[in-house]
């Protein structure tokens, strides 16, 4: 019996270990994944202007149907990316940041910015935000910008969606 | 067995029974362990710094891009307020103060966290859109958009497709302060099975 006693002990520490990892390496890896596929098609630092969710285009999990999603994937390995969301009168809008583990860098809504644009400098560590961008900092080089917009009256969609599209993910 | 062959097999046991289980909390779902409220459940970390590791890949898996709760809070409900899972053959009627928020809503998803394809096409309800001025909301979530076999109207109806099992997602945007330093204690919607 005596020499399993270092086994045990080794398949404790290593069960451990393999728990924490996992809870850790989960977030990034359904990150990736989410981005992926709800960014299909698309190069990174643009926004994918997404229609309404339906139970037959829903990308990503728990989605909520009465928001507009504009969804971007953002890289700022090669520099700061900004990020404008142009403001829908009436309505709740924001934006917000996602680094690659899922936490939020920054959320600005409506209420924040008095019904202006949220103009956003996404940067890491060493890079400066332009003049007239508020800088946010990222842990990652990649994340995720999502501009939601409540839609109360599907009548209004299409003017929404055509204002919305003047809200821009680029690199600086 | 050689000593090289039982470290061997401790560390392949152990990797497997430690991911199983961080696999088997993670899908325990955003209801486990969090602040409860009724049938619902909560967390004040979602999206934050704050969460622990297993509250951050239970928001990754059951509630990807989570705000944070200054700006939304999320309180998801797998039963009835009588603590019975929740059935999509079954009619619930949820029934609430208008709850402190600038607005509110209650969404239906299957159990791994999608819209449920209804012929309604209802997947929400949105209180204070659907309830202007009102100071309470009734919101009726089953199969049919009935109640005792008489219509309702459906702007305050929730599809459940008849599906098997379901959970609901009441989300509150710009939760007032009373909400957000106290969700156990707020006025939440009571969720009542009516007929099955």
């Amino acid at each position: 019996m005596r020499r399993w006693l270092a086994p045990l002990a080794l398949g404790l520490a290593t069960a451990a270990l393999a728990y924490q990892a996992t809870l850790l390496a989960t977030p990034f890896a359904l990150m990736r994944a989410a981005a992926s596929k709800a960014g299909t098609g698309l190069p990174i630092n643009v926004f994918r202007f997404a229609p309404m969710t339906t139970a037959e285009n829903q990308t990503i999990v728990r989605p909520s149907p009465d928001l507009f999603y504009s969804l971007c994937v953002f890289d700022v390995s090669k520099g700061p990316v900004l990020v404008r969301t142009e403001p829908i009168p009436g309505h709740y809008w924001s934006v917000s940041i996602f680094d690659a583990r899922t936490d939020v860098a920054a959320v600005r809504s409506d209420r924040d910015t008095g019904g202006r644009p949220a103009m956003l400098a996404l940067v890491k560590a060493g890079q400066v935000a332009p003049a007239g961008y508020d800088a946010v900092p990222v842990g990652y080089d990649r994340g995720v910008a999502l501009i939601r917009i409540l839609l109360a009256d599907k009548a209004e969609f299409a003017a929404i969606d055509a204002m919305r599209r003047k809200s821009f993910c680029r690199a600086a | 067995m050689k000593p090289w062959h039982r470290l061997t097999l401790a560390t392949v046991l152990g990797i497997a029974a430690g991911a199983s289980l961080a696999v088997y909390r993670v899908r325990g779902g955003l209801s486990a362990g969090q602040i409860t409220n009724g049938p619902w459940a909560t967390a004040k970390t979602y999206g934050t710094k704050d969460a622990d590791a297993l509250t951050r890949a239970r928001v990754a898996l059951g509630g990807l891009l989570a705000l944070p709760a200054k700006e939304a809070m999320y309180f998801t409900a797998r039963t009835d307020s009588a603590g019975r899972h929740l059935d999509g053959k079954c009619t619930y009627y949820l029934n609430s103060q208008q709850v402190p928020a600038r607005w509110w809503s209650v969404t239906a998803y299957d159990a791994s966290g999608r819209l449920i394809s209804s012929p309604t096409g209802r997947y929400s309800v949105g209180g204070i859109l659907a309830f202007p001025g009102a100071q309470t909301a009734s919101v009726i979530v089953g199969p049919k958009p009935t109640t005792l076999s008489k219509p309702i109207p459906l702007r305050m109806f929730v599809d459940t497709g008849g599906a098997k099992t379901f959970e609901l997602t009441l989300r509150v945007y710009h939760p007032a302060p009373s909400i957000l330093t106290g969700p156990e204690g707020a006025y939440l919607p009571s969720i009542t099975r009516l007929s099955c």
